[in-house]
C-alpha cells in the first residue's frame, strides 16, 4: 500500500466520522431549537391566556388599562405588553425600550404568533384576542425574548465546538498512532522485502560466481604445471620470468580460492584452542605485509585463554583483521587484547591507523567493498561471516586519522 | 404538566408586579405610520421623555411644504452628535402620532442633518442607542403624549 493511499486509509474514515457527527449534531440542535421554539410558543399562550383573564377581570372591575399595565411592568423576559381594543386601537402599553412597541396592524394582521429579529435578540410576539365580563373584544400584544433559548443554543454550539475539537485531537493522536503503526510495519516489511531481494541477488552472483571459478580454477592448474615444466627446460636466463609466471597464476589462482570460500557456507569444525596460539598463527600467516608495514603486535592475554572454535577460521578471521590494521598503520604499534567474561570471550585489535572514514563505515562489513586501492572486499565480510557462524558478533569503533579498534564477542561453551 | 407551568408562571407573574405610573399610549412607535418631514427647526428642548433615560432631544420643526409644525422626539442628546441650532434644516423619517390637543408628535427613525443621516432606530423602531444584546435594560414608559 503507498504512502498517500494509506494516508486516506486512515484519514478518509476519520473525516467521514467528523462529517457525520457536524450533520447530526446540527440536525439535532436545529431540531432542539424548534422544538424549544414551540414550546416557548405554547408557554405565552398560556400567559397571555393568564394575563388575558387578569385583565378582564380587572376591566371589569373599572381599572384603567393604564394602571392595569402598570402592574404588569417587571418580568425580564417579556419585552413589550399592549392592550388593544376592539378597534385595534392602543389602550396601553409597556416597553423595556424607550418607545419600542413593533407591533404592525397591517403585516402582522391575523398572526397569532411570529418572532421578530432585534438588536437585542429574537423576540417572540403572541396576538391573542379575549372578552371581559360585558362582552366587550380586547386583543393582548406580547413580546417574549427568546435570549434564555439563544443562550441555550449558544451554549450548546460552545458545547459542539468543544466536542469537535476533542473529536479532532483525540482523532489525531489515534488515528496518528495507527498511522506510524502502520508505516513502521510497512517500512520493515520493505526492509524485509529488500533483504530478500539482496539475498536472493547475491545467491545468484554467488552461483555464477562459484561456476566461473571451477571453470577458471582447471586451466589454472594446467597453467601452473605448464610453467613448471617450462622452468625446468629454459635456458637459465628466462628461469626467473617463467617462475614469476608461475607466482602470477598462483595469485589468481589465490583470488579464485577466496571468492570462491567467501561464497561457501561455513561449517565449524569446533575444537578447544588456545587464543595464545591462534594470535601467533595469524601474525605468522602475513609475512609479506608484515615485511611491507614494519609495525609490531602488543598482545595481552591474561591467562591460558580456551575457546571452543573452528582453529582454521579463526585464525582466517584474525588475520584479516591483523591484516587491515597493518595495512592501515603503516608505522606503530598494534594491540590485541583479550578477556574472558560471563558471555564467552572478548577480543579488542586496537591500531594507530588512518581509522574508516564516516562514509565507509557502514559498508566495511558488505561483500565486495573495499576502501583500499588493492583490496578485493572479502576479508572483513568473510570475517563477519566467521565470526556469526561461532554465534558470537563483530563491531567497531573509529577515529579518522587516529585509528580502528575492532570487537570480537565469542560465546563460551 | 402544562397546568403546572402555568400555575408557575402566574405565581412568577405575580411576583413580578411592580407598581409603576401610567403609560401614556401615544408615545411608541407605530411602524404603520411612517411619515417623512423637512422643514426648518423652530424650537429646541432638552427634556426627559422615558423614565430612567438621559433627556432626549426635541425640536420643533415646521415642514416646508405643509406648513405644519411638528413637535419631534430625535433621540436622546448625547447620541445625536450635533449641536443643532434654530433655523437649520433637518429632515426626519419617523413614526407620526396624533396627540390629542397638541402639535403631532414624530419619533424620529432616520434623522438627515447637514447632509448626514443618523439612524436613531431600527425598522421597527427599536432604539440605536440601547446597543446591541447584552445591553442593560429597564422598564420605559412615554411621558408626554
Amino acid at each position: 500500500m503507498k504512502r498517500t493511499r494509506l494516508l486516506l486509509f486512515f484519514v478518509l474514515p476519520f473525516l467521514g466520522v467528523v462529517l457525520i457527527f457536524l450533520v447530526l449534531s446540527s440536525l439535532d440542535r436545529r431540531y432542539n431549537r424548534l422544538r424549544i421554539e414551540e414550546l416557548v410558543g405554547e408557554q405565552l399562550h398560556a400567559t397571555a391566556e393568564i394575563l388575558s383573564v387578569n385583565i378582564s377581570h380587572l376591566l371589569s372591575e373599572k381599572v384603567s388599562a393604564e394602571d392595569i399595565f402598570a402592574l404588569y411592568a417587571g418580568e425580564e423576559n417579556i419585552y413589550y405588553t399592549a392592550l388593544l381594543d376592539e378597534k385595534k386601537e392602543i389602550l396601553a402599553w409597556i416597553s423595556q425600550f424607550e418607545g419600542y412597541l413593533p407591533l404592525s396592524l397591517h403585516s402582522d394582521s391575523g398572526k397569532e404568533a411570529w418572532i421578530i429579529e432585534s438588536p437585542a435578540g429574537r423576540i417572540y410576539n403572541v396576538f391573542t384576542s379575549f372578552r371581559d365580563a360585558e362582552g366587550r373584544q380586547y386583543f393582548l400584544y406580547l413580546g417574549y425574548s427568546l435570549k434564555s433559548l439563544e443562550d441555550m443554543v449558544r451554549h450548546s454550539r460552545n458545547s459542539f465546538w468543544v466536542i469537535l475539537g476533542l473529536i479532532l485531537i483525540t482523532g489525531m493522536f489515534v488515528f496518528g498512532g495507527f498511522y506510524q503503526l502502520q508505516k513502521r510495519y510497512l517500512d520493515k516489511e520493505e526492509e524485509a522485502e529488500e533483504q530478500k531481494k539482496q539475498k536472493e541477488r547475491f545467491r545468484e552472483i554467488s552461483a555464477f560466481t562459484s561456476g566461473v571459478a571451477h571453470e577458471i580454477k582447471n586451466p589454472l592448474n594446467s597453467l601452473s604445471l605448464l610453467f613448471e615444466l617450462l622452468r625446468k627446460q629454459v635456458p637459465l636466463d628466462l628461469k626467473e620470468d617463467i617462475a614469476l609466471g608461475k607466482k602470477e597464476v598462483r595469485k589468481i589462482a589465490g583470488i579464485i580460492d577466496q571468492f570462491s570460500a567467501s561464497l561457501k557456507p561455513i561449517s565449524l569444525q569446533r575444537e578447544r584452542i588456545r587464543l595464545r596460539e591462534i594470535v601467533s598463527e595469524a601474525w605468522e600467516s602475513l609475512p609479506a605485509v608484515r615485511q611491507d608495514n614494519p609495525v609490531s603486535l602488543e598482545v595481552e592475554i591474561k591467562g591460558a585463554l580456551v575457546l571452543l572454535a573452528d582453529r582454521r577460521l579463526l585464525v582466517q578471521a584474525l588475520s584479516n583483521l591483523l591484516q587491515n590494521a597493518l595495512e592501515a598503520t603503516g608505522e606503530g604499534e598494534i594491540r590485541l587484547s583479550a578477556k574472558a567474561g560471563k558471555g564467552g570471550t572478548t577480543i579488542w585489535v586496537r591500531d594507530s591507523g588512518t581509522g574508516i572514514s564516516a562514509q565507509a563505515a557502514p559498508r566495511i562489513f558488505d561483500p565486495f567493498y573495499s576502501g583500499k586501492k588493492q583490496g578485493m572486499g572479502i576479508g572483513l565480510y568473510l570475517t563477519k561471516k566467521i565470526i556469526e557462524a561461532h554465534g558470537g558478533e563483530i563491531s567497531f569503533t573509529s577515529q579518522p586519522g587516529r585509528g580502528t579498534c575492532f570487537r570480537i564477542m565469542i560465546p563460551g561453551e | 404538566m402544562r397546568t403546572d407551568m402555568r400555575l408557575l408562571l402566574a405565581v412568577l407573574l405575580t411576583l413580578s408586579i411592580q407598581p409603576v405610573s401610567g403609560q401614556n399610549r401615544q408615545n411608541f412607535y407605530n411602524v404603520d405610520a411612517e411619515l417623512k418631514v423637512s422643514g426648518a427647526i423652530e424650537e429646541i428642548i432638552m427634556e426627559s421623555r422615558y423614565a430612567g433615560s438621559s433627556p432626549f432631544l426635541i425640536v420643533i420643526l415646521k415642514d416646508k411644504q405643509t406648513e405644519q409644525k411638528y413637535f419631534i422626539e430625535i433621540g436622546p442628546a448625547w447620541f445625536f452628535e450635533y449641536d443643532a441650532h434654530k433655523g437649520e434644516i433637518l429632515t426626519v423619517v419617523g413614526s407620526l402620532r396624533r396627540p390629542m390637543g397638541e402639535l403631532p408628535l414624530l419619533i424620529a427613525r432616520k434623522v438627515t442633518f447637514r447632509g448626514e443621516t443618523l439612524v436613531m432606530r431600527d425598522k421597527y423602531g427599536f432604539p440605536s442607542w440601547r446597543g446591541g444584546r447584552g445591553r442593560g435594560r429597564g422598564w420605559r414608559r412615554g411621558r408626554r403624549g
